[in-house]
């Protein structure tokens, strides 16, 4: 199998020029990939791992350069090659398969042409039934169907069109794959049905394939090599089972224990000696009274009742895959999208039918947590700016001195040192810095109830269980409750006192994390559990399990009885009886 | 798959009917504010020309009877949108008794020609340069145009169509001052006056050309900038595409889409742009016809033609929001 490296780069350093100086992006890399075989990149965001990627493929971002070291594509010179020259190596000899397959595909374009037009550019106009022929081979192989040749990209799921993407990335056999967090966009049953498909299509053609991720799961279960970056410098390589067994450098032991594990050790400090602050709240603090959803014909959430008291703070997980009807369940909870039937309840008060000031008071009180830092802040308005309006809207602050003070506090809560982040535009700080800033803008309203939606899934790994340790703490200390919407398990196993695992709009299974996610009954559950990506070899998630069939279980799930495990203080499920 | 769904074609069509309605209620509305009276103006004329007038009570009675400005508002409201249901706007009150219908006529096809000629060349020479300021592969001397784009953008339209006939039409002799066509050329379908209406179009045309180009070059820019940061742009990159094909069937390809919603918006605009490019050109279009209504205080034909540009404008909106679905399938998908 090694019988003569696909990649070899050697001494590679890139830099970035910028106007504050010269940043060294990837500095005096060595690493060989032999034909065959898997190799992992792994590091944080900014480690240089895309960066290495993209210079392999002359496709640096301006004003990106590589200032030193040669690269060796299967005994190709690549760094001497003309433009041209370039052009034709990509596909046909080293394929990309990209990040953000969301937007990967041509909106305006079929798929089909869009895998004729790579095939065109490199072996020349051909016979239209020979094409086909080729692009249906490569669809069939990713375990497309061959109709899918026909659709618009905005008419395939996420999983469909990351396996597009793989489709045109071999369809002309490639030397090696560079595979760019192919995942990180997609709910766990689907990431490891896409994964199994690139492993073993890559198996098929025999190329060398990068993996780039930052998820150690992912990579125990996906690579045969490990590359650690960090800041651009290759800290460790070797083996996945050397480098999961026995990590030498201290970022690498870093990266393998900030994985928040089912039953694994918890990430969080709770404070058990100070008790939660209670609240006293005569009406329950929030209750969905036989709540329906529907689009159209679809029903995105089947009736459902439950009630939250605020006497007790507590943290509600509702976990499921992407079109579960979770993130429906929370813009409800917010108002955002009124159900079909049924009313939700905020203290006593329908929030469908409030009066202007009571719907103030209640915005107050329900602060939301979204998925994407990014897009949660205006771009034009400092930081302060972000923090402040809110506080000053809804008649919290006494004056400028106190707005200041309850913004310095509120971002020492979550773990940011206030004089570096409020006088910074959002564009400025990090994924994780945001995501911290807009749990200390939910924080500085005090509020009762925090719907946190996929809070961490978009922040690095490493930076994710502190961020939920904040959100944690606001429970703990500052006694508010929580609704935490996630795909997660592993992060919902640690934060949560009770789970609801939703499946198709219906809860299949409820009770405390420990019995829910821990003994998992329902064949959903077990599902969503065996589709976790272990960093532990000897929890095999792909080839050991031949008998793992997602579409199986589905059909068993769909049939199985709702389970519900034990009850938890503060919260009651109305219980349905059957699946509907 | 290439149908356009019905849902969105009646969307569309109400929205087309209460466009050209509320924009036609607010033309007719606009004149009556203005406190003058369109018979006495008449009357004035008259007595300019007879030197006096005698029974100017009676006169100017008879007139505003004419002219239908004795009855009740909503009577006039009434019979103006039930006739500009069939583009009947009465009679001219400057060019009395000529109907407005017949000199919309006259100056429609003049305006239409030289419009739709200009705006298409603009279109395309804009659009193709506001790509290529972007694309990394262009010629050096194209970043050139950004800045000339801009300040031919900020010339108004008069200024460059003086500077254009001095050059073109009194020094170098190359095309005639003024008109549409040759008066030695009987108008009809033949070469010699298609020939002779080109010849005389290629100026006005050129100085509308000039001054609008960098308005689409610019907005394409933009547009492009976005598209270039796509992931599907770096993607197609990575398969090894061509870099001319990349530019064209996955950049301009996307970016082009709302410059043809602009485009669209562009034709009423343009109309009332062209009014000092005709005037100067003594071009018997829409622009020169509301120019001299507008002095005139001829309210009939002001309305008239205000109608036509609303309806043009309306109509070309609803024709591209019909081909919408076939350019991005993304509509077809959220209309159904």
């Amino acid at each position: 199998m090694t019988d003569k490296p696909v990649l070899t780069l050697r001494d590679l350093s890139i830099e970035f020029p910028t106007p504050t100086g010269v940043v060294q992006a990837v500095k005096n890399l060595d690493l060989t990939i032999q034909k065959g075989r898997r190799v992992g990149f792994i590091g944080e965001s900014g480690s240089g791992k895309t960066t290495t990627a993209l210079a392999v493929m002359q496709m640096l971002a301006e004003p990106g350069r590589i200032a030193g070291g040669t690269i060796d594509l299967a005994g190709i010179d690549v760094l001497s090659l003309t433009e041209e020259e370039m052009r034709q190596t990509r596909l046909s000899r080293i394929a990309y398969i990209p990040q953000g397959a969301m937007n990967s595909l041509n909106p305006v374009m079929r798929i089909e042409p869009q895998m004729w037009d790579g095939i065109i550019a490199h072996e020349g106009n051909m016979d239209r039934a020979e094409l086909k022929r080729r692009s249906d081979e490569a669809l069939i192989s990713v375990g497309l169907p061959v109709h899918t040749a026909d659709l618009y990209p905005h008419e395939l799921s996420g999983g469909m069109k990351q396996r597009v993407c793989i489709a045109m990335g071999i369809i002309l056999n490639p030397d090696l794959i560079i595979a760019d967090e192919p995942t990180s966009a997609l709910d766990v049953v689907t990431q490891r049905q896409v994964m199994q498909t690139l492993k073993d299509i890559q198996k098929k053609i025999g190329s060398g394939l990068i993996l780039i991720g930052h998820d150690m799961g992912l990579m125990a279960q996906s690579v045969d090599e490990l590359a650690v970056l960090k800041d651009g410098e290759l800290v460790e390589h070797g083996t996945v089972q050397q480098i999961l067994e026995a990590p030498k450098h201290p970022y690498t032991k870093d990266l393998i224990s900030s994985v928040p594990l089912v039953g694994g050790d918890s990430f969080l400090n709770p404070d058990r000696a100070a008790a939660a602050p209670a609240r006293d709240s005569k009406e329950p603090l929030l209750r969905f009274e036989n709540v329906r959803k529907n689009y159209g014909a679809v029903t995105a959430l089947h009736p459902m009742s439950f009630t939250l008291q605020g006497d007790t703070p507590q943290i509600i997980s509702i976990v499921g895959q992407s079109g579960s009807g979770k993130s429906t369940m929370g813009s409800i909870m917010l108002g955002f999208n009124p159900p079909s039937e049924g009313r939700v309840l905020f203290e006593g008060q329908d929030i469908q039918a409030m009066s202007q000031g009571q719907s103030l008071e209640f915005r107050k009180n329900v602060q939301a947590v979204f998925q994407d830092p990014y897009a949660c802040f205006n771009p034009f308005y400092r930081v302060n700016h972000a923090l402040k309006f809110p506080f000053k809207k809804f008649g919290l602050a006494e004056s400028e001195a106190h707005t200041q003070r309850a913004m310095e506090d509120a971002c020492a809560a979550v773990g940011l040192d206030p004089d570096l982040v409020l006088q910074r535009y959002p564009h400025q700080l990090s994924g994780g810095q945001r995501q911290r800033l807009i749990v200390a803008r939910a924080l500085m309203l005090s509020p009762k109830l925090l719907i946190a939606d996929e809070p961490v899934s978009m922040v690095d790994a490493s930076l994710r269980a502190s961020i939920l340790a904040n959100i944690y703490d606001l429970k703990d200390k500052y006694g508010i409750s929580i609704l935490y919407i996630t795909h997660d398990l592993a992060t919902a196993y640690h934060v949560s006192d009770y789970v609801m695992v939703l499946f198709k709009g219906h809860v299949v299974e409820a009770g405390p994390p420990k019995e829910v996610i821990g003994a998992p009954q329902h064949p959903y559950t077990q599902l969503l559990i065996d589709s976790i990506p272990w960093p532990d070899l000897h929890r095999s998630w792909g080839d050991g399990r031949q008998d793992w069939d997602p579409a199986k279980k589905e059909a068993e799930a769909a049939k199985a009885g709702a389970v519900y495990r034990g009850d938890v203080q503060g919260f009651d499920l109305a219980k349905a009886a059957t699946l509907g | 798959m290439g149908r356009i769904p019905r849902d969105y074609l009646i969307n569309r069509l109400v929205t087309l009917v209460l466009t050209i309605l509320i924009a036609a209620t607010i033309i007719w509305i606009i004149p009556r504010l203005s406190p003058v009276d369109p018979a006495e103006i008449a009357l004035g004329r008259m007595a300019a020309g007879a030197g006096s007038v005698a029974n100017s009570e009676e006169i100017l009675a008879q007139l505003r009877a004419n002219m239908g400005i004795d009855q009740p508002l909503i009577v006039q409201y009434l019979k103006y949108i039930s006739g500009a249901l069939v583009f009947d706007f009465g009679l001219s009150t400057a060019a009395f008794p000529t109907p407005v219908s017949t000199l919309i006529m006259n100056a429609l096809p003049w305006t239409l020609g030289l419009m739709i000629l200009s705006l298409i060349i603009t279109f395309v020479i804009g659009n193709l340069l506001g790509a290529l300021m972007v694309w990394d592969r262009s010629p050096k001397l194209v970043k050139v145009a950004i800045p000339a784009a801009m300040v031919f953008t900020s010339i108004p339209p008069i200024l460059s169509g003086l500077l254009l006939m001095w050059i073109f039409a009194a020094k170098l002799q190359w095309f005639p001052l003024t008109g549409a066509y040759s008066i030695f050329v009987e108008p009809g379908w033949t070469w010699t006056f298609v020939q002779s209406v080109l010849y005389h179009g290629f100026l006005p045309a050129l100085s509308i050309v000039v001054v609008t180009f960098g308005f689409w070059a610019l907005g394409m820019r933009g547009l492009m900038i976005t598209v270039q940061g796509e992931d599907y742009v770096k993607l197609a990159e990575a398969k090894g595409l061509k870099p001319r094909y990349i530019l064209y069937r996955y950049m301009i390809r996307n970016a082009i889409l709302p410059q043809i919603t602009a485009f669209a918006l562009k034709i009423g605009l343009l109309i009332a742009g062209q009014v000092l490019v005709e005037r100067i050109f003594a071009y018997n279009g829409m622009g020169k016809l509301l120019y001299d209504a507008i002095l005139n205080q001829d309210f009939p034909v002001i309305q008239g033609v205000s109608y036509v540009i609303i309806l043009i404008t309306a109509l070309s909106v609803f024709l591209v929001d019909l081909l919408y679905p076939f350019i991005d399938p993304r509509i077809r998908h959220e209309a159904n």
